[in-house]
């Protein structure tokens, strides 16, 4: 899928918006399969907001974001929940993750919630726990788990969909750089393999993919 | 796999109890609508069932009732009559005619008596003796009577008794020549009768219709004087409704052959309380399983939207709701049709000792009912759920 911003500009960030430049705000922005995007920002320029914006959840912004070719307001729940299921994965940066159910559990919901046959095996949950070593915490309730732990469920979990199109907001936030590289790692095999564009948010500058465009907001 | 999930994120838990009572609620509701159904279907099949009916029943003599006020004028006027052809649980009416002329009939040396006597004429639509027998032209040797069949029970089981008499059987009444003198204005006049029938449904003494007529332009001693009587044809003698009409006109009929109308309000009136009692049960039951399904929806509120943020459709959790809800109605439909079978089963042989015949299964009435019912259990559920998880 691809999405595309134009002249977006979110209401509770108006004022502030109109004092300094951005190449996302205000201006056209295109996202897609291929391309990894790195979008560094502040604390409070509205990295959430626009993540939430991409992803669909809110929709308190003036302009137009389209889904493809449709605009994504004009699109009725069951069209968001298909995208959802097969186009676009995301890494929240709150996780969101349902504490009471283990760690397996969240992800295998993720595997199993679209209609069709899951993408992948349930044995490649296994395999990824392993891979960022949180295989021992599987059958662990989330709830109990510390937030590295949980980060790294979050991102298995979104990896374990087909989509298009991944974003995630400061996803490696409570990992250290090793943890952080191999997750990074996991990541870009997986986009690779659908030949899925990425969009990061983050404060800082990194190098753990190979981006394609730097944006500032 | 999924359905395992949403079970464990979607908890139905809350209330519990009180959904345990609505369950037992839906299904003594429905054992009450559902048993009135049954029970009136079973009326219905004893009412028009071969076996509760003889042809008699159909037919009801209906005449005003004598009182000290309209004693001496209880005619049905043209205008009653027409009144009583209008109602829809009268099929046919046919007006009583009377003898105009004086008769007095004689047995001869076989059966030795004499007395006088009247006579009257329905239709012949109105009785059972079909063929040659009850026939008349000027011709006819005979005139062919139908007496009441208490007349010949009278006489053998009182009068024949009582003076040492023979009794007498049907068949030999029927072949005994009854000699009938009628006053004239030119003098009396000698025909000779017999009986052609016993009826019970009419107790009075008939000739046909015809040589009523051709006797009363003849011998008519007396001017007409309207109908006191009339015949009717029903299908339903048991009819509250025609019970009621005779009591606010002042009209009766023998009513022995209107008795069942009384159980049959009997059974109209269980039927009523019991389909009222379940419908107003089932309007409960309803309301409390839509409470239901919006307190399970809005205690996960928070869950559902975290669902629908990781893609879940409103289509696939309105399934799943569907799927944890409605099989509970189906199971109870289920159970109270079987304790209706086995009620029906047990009831009908126990009236198959007092020979009344129903069916030993269940009617087809009470399926339809079961499955409507599991109808509008299915629409509200989806109603509830959709306009809930629209609200999420």
């Amino acid at each position: 899928m691809e999405i595309t911003l134009e002249n977006i500009i979110p209401i509770p960030l108006k004022e502030n918006l109109e004092k300094r430049p951005s190449q996302v705000w205000q201006s056209k922005v295109h996202f897609g399969p291929g391309t990894k995007v790195k979008i560094k920002a502040p604390s409070g320029t509205g990295k959430t907001t626009l993540v939430h914006f991409l992803y669909g959840l809110r929709a308190d912004y003036t302009g137009t974001l389209h889904w493809d070719t449709k605009a994504l307001n004009k699109l009725d729940a069951d069209q968001v929940a298909r995208y959802r299921q097969s186009e676009i994965s995301v890494v929240f940066q709150d996780l969101r993750l349902f504490a009471h159910l283990t760690a397996r559990e969240n992800i295998e919901l993720n595997r199993v919630l679209q209609p069709k046959e899951p993408y992948y095996p349930d044995t490649v949950i296994q395999e990824m726990a392993t891979t960022l070593q949180v295989d021992h915490i599987l059958d662990q309730a989330c709830g109990i788990c510390s937030y590295g732990e949980q980060q790294r469920v979050a991102i298995i979990r979104a990896l374990v969909q087909p989509f298009s199109l991944l974003i995630m907001d400061e996803p490696f936030s409570h990992l250290d750089q090793n943890n952080a590289q191999k997750a990074a790692a996991l990541i870009d095999s997986e986009c690779d393999k659908r030949g899925a564009g990425l969009v990061l948010t983050d404060l800082e500058e990194d190098s753990f993919f190979n981006y394609n465009t730097y944006l500032s907001l | 796999m999924l359905n395992t999930l949403l079970k464990k994120i979607i908890k139905t838990g809350a209330g519990r109890f009180r959904y345990v009572l609505a369950m037992v609620g839906l299904t003594v509701a429905l054992l009450l609508i559902l048993a009135a159904i049954q029970l009136q279907a079973n009326y219905w099949q004893l009412l028009k069932g071969g076996g509760a009916q003889d042809s008699i029943a159909n037919f009801l003599v209906i005449n005003k009732v004598v009182t000290n006020q309209n004693a001496g004028n209880t005619n049905l006027t043209n205008q009653d009559i027409e009144d009583l052809k209008k109602q829809p649980f009268i099929q046919a009416v046919g007006v009583v005619t009377p003898s105009r002329f004086k008769v007095a009939a004689s047995g001869g040396s076989a059966m030795p008596f004499y007395t006088d006597m009247f006579f009257e004429s329905v239709p012949d639509q109105f009785l059972d003796i079909t063929g040659g027998d009850w026939k008349w032209d000027d011709q006819t040797q005979f005139i062919p009577i139908v007496i009441p069949n208490q007349f010949l029970d009278m006489y053998n089981f009182g009068f024949a008794k009582s003076q040492n008499l023979p009794q007498l059987s049907h068949e030999l009444v029927k072949s005994i020549p009854i000699r009938i003198d009628i006053q004239t204005p030119t003098g009396q006049k000698s025909f000779y009768a017999k009986v052609a029938g016993f009826s019970d449904r009419i107790s009075s003494i008939l000739v046909p219709q015809a040589f009523m007529e051709w006797a009363n332009k003849n011998f008519a001693t007396e001017p007409p004087k309207g109908a006191s009587r009339v015949i009717i044809r029903t299908d339903d003698p048991s009819n509250p409704k025609l019970i009621e009409y005779l009591d606010s006109h002042h009209m009766t009929t023998d009513m022995e052959k209107t008795r069942f109308s009384k159980y049959r309000q009997i059974v109209g009136f269980v039927v009523q309380v019991s389909g009222f009692t379940g419908l107003a049960m089932f309007l409960f039951a309803l309301l409390i399983f839509s409470l239901f399904i919006e307190l399970t929806i809005a205690s996960c509120r928070e869950e559902i939207r975290l669902l629908v943020t990781l893609g879940a459709s409103p289509g696939q959790l309105r399934k799943f709701l569907m799927k944890t809800f409605y099989p509970a109605n189906i199971v109870i439909a289920i159970i109270v049709l079987v304790i209706l079978s086995i009620l029906q089963w047990l009831l009908s042989g126990l009236l198959a000792h007092e020979s009344m015949t129903i069916s030993p299964v269940i009617s087809l009435y009470t399926m339809v009912g079961a499955v409507i019912v599991l109808l509008i259990l299915w629409w509200v559920h989806v109603r509830t759920i959709k306009r809930q998880i629209a609200g999420t």
